[in-house]
């Protein structure tokens, strides 16, 4: 019998190795070239630089990860497509994704085909991993998740903090609150969550203005906005878009607290709007920004080094999101590996419900704790929002020059801890 | 009928003349075919069989083209909204409890329908104003996909359900394959067939000279229109095809530069070739993929090192359809189906083909 074992044993210990070495698929969807590419590029690279880093750390126990990216343009059918070869061809166990379109028209296929699909869309309606919200149009998503607050649970504490600095300011009667943003499913995923509350709150709602997901000549909307009265508008798109108006709201003369999405500023956008971009306030998803001091800096540089050997490119917050996006699933691949586990998309999932409070190893400082339980995919209700300083002429030099000079700043304003209240789940 | 064809041109009957198969070997070959693409689900993968699926609902939608542009001699740059009104409408038809399968063909007859509205100033106009007239119809009916929620589901888009019959669900390759070779072997009959009729005849007298076709009786207003429905139905039927594939329709996908690629279609496969449209079909549908291996192969080598492609490489793909396009326009302006004919003719004539 002792013999039996023995030789089962060894013929394990053969094969070990060829299982090691046996890649992991997965797939990572990029936008590199469509109306999202401004934030799309930093993003994406972080994340292929993260899980590229992680190889050279010796993947997930001890198993490569084979990532196929592909770049669909943001354009919603050519992730489907993609997605259809991803899970048939490649077999992948898991995926990085990025738009609210695709993500959303996904959330059936990755349910039905057991896959995790780690968007950087923060849509609400994709937090409702069991279904029980009974919200028209949502179902249940137990196989969708991302990293930082939702698109509504980060404009309620954009809400919340602009009631505050409302009375601060000691401003009389109800301040006027206006949503911008494109027809399309990532501008008006907050939109009703975030017009409730600011009624809740007691602001006066305006009617939505509508501004292309493009860069374009928006001054019509600004007239609108000052002919409206508005004191917060919630700048619903990305980066590239959200400039235009800045710009043109600047020449316009318009006096608004304007209000980011998470996607709606970075560094690279404060650069190219220059001081048209001063005093936006807009949510971050780690702890620190770049050139930051944290304990997980380390890590973050040298992932940062995957793509930029010489370490003097300048990394915009999307790319340490995205890094900590990255992060999240190769150590729920991790937990899904231990005690010489199958890698499935199942057991990644559950992956994510292991920890509490959840903050990938060696990345203290920089990513902030997740929760995930299998009926509320809201990993944080902590939503910290930073304000956007620009004091002068950002043309002539470099972001890192310009953030180290203090010409360009991201100066933190609050930290909003939102209820994780029931009737907000999927909204 | 015998195997060959004769050395001359014996042919004494319209019957004759507008013959489909010129010989019993052509009929047997096409069947042949058949047969082996019914085989292909056990051979191929997935993925195959995916891009022979796209290329079977594109090539519907393309031959739907093809009759408007290749045959009529009239031009749509708004053939992908067409193709899109198909796919919303047999998605909104199926959510509606009507069987896929009926659903599909409803969705052809309602994009027949709106062709027949945007077609309608093709009774008047000609050439370059058509095809501004049509270009409107495609910023319009994109506008509306946008727009009406209870038609396309708005921006968000509409999910819909997979091709089932007697509760037997086609949702995967292996079985959809078969659907859409039905479709695609039905619509082609019909197209070849439609052009040895007297509709068919006048379609191409339009096309060949409209004053003679006048002359000669042809109603031009009527048939100018008629080819725009027929057009939009072989488009909705493409589409819906495409509806019940993908199981999710948006309005992004049907697009200007998706309607350039149709016409980039026909005029690679063959103006006013039957074939020629599934032969375009295929070749754009198939050159995206082969660009992609040429990229993963140059990804990382010495060349993509030198030019700095990197992300970029993914920009190759666009480029190379452009610049396939214009080496057909300038090397073969017949297209495909042309090439195709001398091929045959060569093996046919060999080793004598003086």
């Amino acid at each position: 019998m002792a013999r039996h074992i023995a030789w089962i044993a060894g013929a394990l210990l053969l094969a070990m190795p060829a299982l090691a070495q046996q890649p992991i698929p997965v797939g990572h969807l990029m936008d590199n070239s469509g109306a999202t590419s401004d934030v799309g590029v930093p993003y994406g690279q972080g994340v292929a630089d993260a899980l590229a880093w992680r190889n050279q750390q010796g993947g997930v126990a001890g198993r490569r990860l084979a990532v196929t990216g592909f770049d669909y343009g943001y354009q919603a059918p050519r992730a489907v497509s993609q997605y259809q070869a991803w899970s048939q061809r490649e077999r992948v166990v898991a995926i990085q994704g990025w738009g609210t379109a695709d993500t959303e028209a996904l959330v059936r296929f990755v349910t039905r085909d057991r896959i995790p699909y780690i968007s950087a869309s923060y849509s609400a309606a994709l937090t409702d991993a069991g279904g029980r919200s009974g919200r028209q149009g949502v179902e249940a998503a137990p196989y969708n998740f991302f990293y930082g607050p939702s698109y509504s649970d980060a404009l309620r504490g954009m809400l919340q903090w602009a009631k505050q600095d409302w009375e601060r300011r000691g401003q009389q009667g109800r301040p006027r609150y206006v949503h911008m943003g494109a027809n399309h499913p990532y501008p008006n995923s907050p939109k009703e969550a975030g017009e409730a509350l600011a009624r809740e709150l007691g602001f006066e709602v305006l009617p939505a203005i509508q501004f292309a997901l493009t860069p374009g000549d928006y001054t019509a909307q600004c007239l609108t906005l000052r002919s409206q009265g508005a004191n917060y508008a919630y700048l619903g798109n990305t980066a590239g878009s959200n400039i235009s108006v800045l710009r043109a709201c600047q020449t316009a003369g318009v006096q608004v607290q304007f209000l980011g999405n998470v996607w709606g500023m970075d560094e690279n956008a404060m650069k190219a709007a220059g001081v048209a971009a001063n005093g936006v306030v807009f949510p971050v998803r780690t702890a620190t920004v770049w050139g930051g001091e944290a304990l997980g800096m380390a890590a973050i540089n040298a992932i940062s080094r995957v793509s930029d050997p010489a370490g003097t490119a300048y990394r915009p917050v999307h790319y340490l999101a995205g890094a900590c996006a990255a992060m999240l699933m190769a150590e729920a691949m991790e937990t899904a590996a231990e005690g010489g586990g199958q890698v499935t998309g199942e057991r990644i999932r559950n992956g994510f419900y292991a920890r509490q409070n959840w903050v990938p190893r060696g990345f203290e400082g920089v990513c902030v704790p997740s929760t995930f339980t299998n009926e509320d995919h809201r990993g944080t209700m902590r939503v910290a929002l930073y304000r956007a300083v620009v004091s002068g002429d950002t043309s002539q030099a470099s972001i890192a020059d310009l953030m180290r000079a203090g010409t360009m700043r991201l100066e933190p304003v609050a930290t909003i801890d939102l209820e994780r209240r029931r009737d907000w789940l999927g909204w | 009928m015998s195997g060959m064809t004769p050395a001359g041109d014996f042919r004494s009957s319209y019957r004759a003349d507008t013959t489909i198969f010129p010989t019993r070997g052509s009929r047997v070959a096409l069947l042949i075919g058949i047969a082996i693409l019914c085989t292909c689900p056990l051979m191929l993968g997935r993925y195959e069989l995916g891009l022979l699926i796209t290329i079977g609902f594109m090539g519907i939608a393309a031959l739907g083209l093809n009759i408007l542009v290749g045959f009529t001699g009239q031009i749509s740059i708004g053939h992908a909204a067409f193709f899109g009104f198909g796919a919303f409408a047999s998605a909104l038809l199926a959510e509606h409890h009507v069987p896929v399968p009926i659903a599909i063909w409803g969705a052809g007859l309602m994009t027949a329908v709106v062709g027949l509205v945007f077609g309608a100033p093709a009774a008047r106009l000609k050439g370059l104003y058509l095809a501004i007239a049509t270009l409107a119809a495609q910023f319009i009916l994109e506008d509306f996909f946008a727009r009406a929620r209870w038609f396309t589901g708005g921006v968000a888009g509409r999910i819909t359900e997979p091709y089932t019959v007697f509760g037997v669900s086609f949702d995967r390759e292996e079985t959809y394959f078969y659907v859409v070779l039905a479709h695609v072997v039905l619509m082609f009959l019909a197209a070849a067939n439609l052009m040895r009729t007297r509709d068919g005849r006048a379609l191409v007298a339009v096309r060949d000279h409209y004053l003679s076709a006048e002359i000669m009786g042809i109603n031009l207003a009527y048939y100018r229109t008629l080819s725009f429905a027929i057009s939009s139905f072989f488009a909705g039927v493409g589409g819906a095809l495409y509806a019940h594939y993908l199981l999710f329709v948006s309005v992004e996908a049907f697009n200007i530069l998706f309607s350039i690629q149709f016409l980039a279609m026909v005029i690679i496969g063959g103006l006013g070739s039957v074939m020629g449209s599934l032969m375009g079909a295929a070749f754009m549908v198939l050159l995206p993929e082969l660009v992609q291996v040429g990229a993963d192969l140059l990804a990382g080598s010495a060349i993509d090192r030198a030019l700095k492609l990197g992300a970029s490489i993914s920009f190759l793909r666009e480029m190379v359809v452009g610049a396939a396009i214009i080496l057909f326009l300038i090397f073969e302006p017949d297209g495909l189906a042309h090439r195709w004919r001398l091929v045959k003719a060569y093996w046919k004539l060999y080793p004598y083909s003086h």
